[in-house]
């Protein structure tokens, strides 16, 4: 039983188990933000070391299942499926026009069309389908990371070394969308001034006060973080992440099938695929395949379960 | 100043002196080894040249057995696509499109005196062991090319290797039809010219087959291999079946797991 602070009430059935003042209701725990980690990057080395199809296929369903069974309701799959469908086939539709190797011809473009013109093969629709399909994998592999934790989360995840970076680099990628309001803000202003956009000198008007406004900000949130003692030491939490079996089960599970895979490919065993000139099946190695499943270990754990503790009586 | 430089070259010579081993082999100069893999190239004319190299790693790139095997070879690269075979032994003499637009080189691979499989790699990335082989058969560009005669016997199913011997170069041509079987030759170089290729019967080529190379070189009047062995293996796949089952399941628990979200709450 443990207390601590989380998500308001209404947000019972998140990834987080410590709601204050909520009723006890049993909460899924989640994965330690370190497991979630080691998972995704065993997860994009796996899909960035072989160009085979079959695998990358295979890592992006397994992907696809763990962020099925650890999305938190309030959290939507649609812009990320939308992404990455449209990274997937802007792959294949580049290289089926601008690679024009291959036997077996599916039609033929006119040569004095500049790039593209000449026979589109199925082999090159083949390959760049295969490209995409990696783009899929490597896609779905980083996305608990933005989809299951939180920011903090993935901060905490760090090592102790990395940390203060994370955070540096976590708020200055905040200022980038900040820049933006700001600029539009200020852009609308001058306009309601009778501003009108003309040649580049017109445009310091709008970007003067912007660049001023984004430093005026920069220097507040730095006196902010201050504030909050950054920098004076490791960060602490009111409510420490567990390390338990589970996660040394999927980390395990994910670091060895990243290892299976570095080390055929070290061994000499065929990992890639080549479907020039002729289209043919990709060669696939069980203890590879076995691999993939192993990394869709997080999809199958059962759940586990803890219960909130009432308000105001502390264990 | 003179000394220095003296000095500066001993210290550079010294750094360098232990990665001279790591220098790249001369063409047609086998190393010796105890695992061997074959090479058979197969010509647009039907005319066979056939290699057995031996090596002691444990494994050898495509890429190594064609230089060790002393046959003339170009290639083109096309960045990350790796290279492309555009001329081998001799064929064809002048080309201006690589791949050919034609004709083309094919690339086969066959595992432990299995039969021949399409390569899916190219010859830079693939990787031979002890008893496998390496095919090329220059095929015209239309639908699946046919695969080289096959390897068997090309390398001793034993290893005996002599201290000098370290190669076994088998050039066969191919039959006549009807003709009876008989040895015609048992020089390399005479075998090679047989085969009419000319890389092959270069001088370079015929001295290091006189002074390394156990030869057994024949023209192999024997009847042509039987269609069925010409082809890939058409069996299934362990591994591939594995993958389809379990990308089959994953699929289906992420479909399941799509149609519970949607599915309204009571």
């Amino acid at each position: 039983m443990t207390t601590g602070r989380g998500p308001s009430s209404g947000d019972a059935a998140s990834h987080s188990p410590y709601v204050v003042g909520a009723p006890a209701l049993p909460l899924r725990v989640p994965l330690a933000p370190r497991a979630w980690l080691a998972w995704s990057l065993a997860a994009v080395t796996i899909a960035l070391v072989t160009d085979n199809p079959v695998y990358r296929g295979l890592v992006a369903l397994a992907a696809l299942n763990v962020l099925l069974a650890w999305l938190p309701p309030r959290r939507r799959l649609r812009p990320l499926a939308v992404a990455v469908a449209f990274s997937a086939a802007l792959a294949a539709l580049i290289n089926l026009l601008a690679s024009h190797t291959g036997a077996d011809v599916l039609i033929r473009l006119p040569d004095g069309l500049p790039l593209v013109g000449g026979p589109l093969t199925l082999e090159s629709l083949a390959f760049g389908g295969a490209l995409g399909l990696g783009l899929v994998a490597a896609l779905l592999s980083v996305a608990p990371l933005s989809l299951v934790l939180e920011p903090h989360d993935v901060v905490d995840a760090m090592p102790a070394s990395l940390e203060r970076t994370g955070i540096a680099v976590a708020t200055s990628l905040n200022l980038v969308s900040g820049f933006g309001r700001t600029f539009t803000e200020v852009r609308d202003a001058q306009r309601m001034r009778g501003w009108k956009a003309g040649g580049l000198r017109s445009w310091n008007e709008v970007l003067v006060p912007t660049l001023l406004t984004a430093i005026e900000d920069s220097v507040l949130l730095a006196e902010a973080m201050e504030a909050r003692a950054f920098g004076a030491g490791r960060r602490t939490s009111y409510v420490a992440s567990g390390f338990g079996r589970r996660e040394t089960i999927v980390v395990a599970a994910a670091l060895a099938a990243a290892v299976a895979f570095v080390g055929l490919r070290v061994a000499g065993a065929p990992m890639d695929w080549y479907p020039y000139p002729t289209l043919s099946l990709p060669p696939i190695q069980p203890l590879a395949v076995a691999g993939c499943l192993g990394l869709a270990l997080p999809a199958f754990l059962p759940p586990a379960f803890t219960r909130i503790a009432p308000p105001g009586r502390p264990e | 100043m003179r000394r220095r430089a003296v000095l500066l070259s001993a210290v550079i010579l010294a750094t360098l002196a232990p990665l001279a081993p790591l220098a790249p082999v001369v063409p047609g100069c086998a190393a010796a080894g105890s695992a061997h893999a074959a090479l058979v190239v197969e010509h647009g004319d039907g005319s066979v040249v056939t290699r057995c190299v031996a090596f002691n790693a444990g494994a050898i790139s495509g890429e190594e057995l064609l230089n060790e095997s002393g046959v003339a070879w170009s290639s083109q690269t096309f960045g990350g696509f790796g290279g492309a075979v555009c001329a081998l032994d001799g064929e064809p003499a002048h080309y201006v499109d690589c791949p050919g637009k034609d004709s083309y080189w094919a690339v086969f691979v066959a595992r432990g005196g299995g039969p021949w499989q399409l390569a899916s790699v190219g010859i830079s990335t693939m990787t031979l062991n002890d008893g496998d082989a390496e095919g090329f058969r220059y095929v015209p560009d239309a639908g699946t090319p046919a695969a080289p005669v096959l390897p068997s016997g090309v390398c001793p199913t034993e290893a005996t290797p002599t201290s000098r011997s370290v190669a076994a170069k088998t050039a066969t041509a191919r039959p006549i039809a009807g003709a009876t079987p008989t040895l015609l030759a048992t020089n390399p170089s005479a075998a090679a010219t047989a085969t009419g290729s000319p890389a092959a019967s270069t001088p370079t080529a015929t001295a290091s087959a006189a002074a390394d190379v156990v030869a057994t070189a024949t023209i192999a009047l024997s009847p042509p291999p039987s269609a069925p062995n010409r082809t890939p293996s058409g069996g299934a796949d362990p591994g591939l079946i594995l993958a389809v089952g379990v990308g089959s399941g994953l699929a289906g628990l992420a479909i399941l797991r799509l149609a519970l979200a949607r599915r309204p709450g009571p």
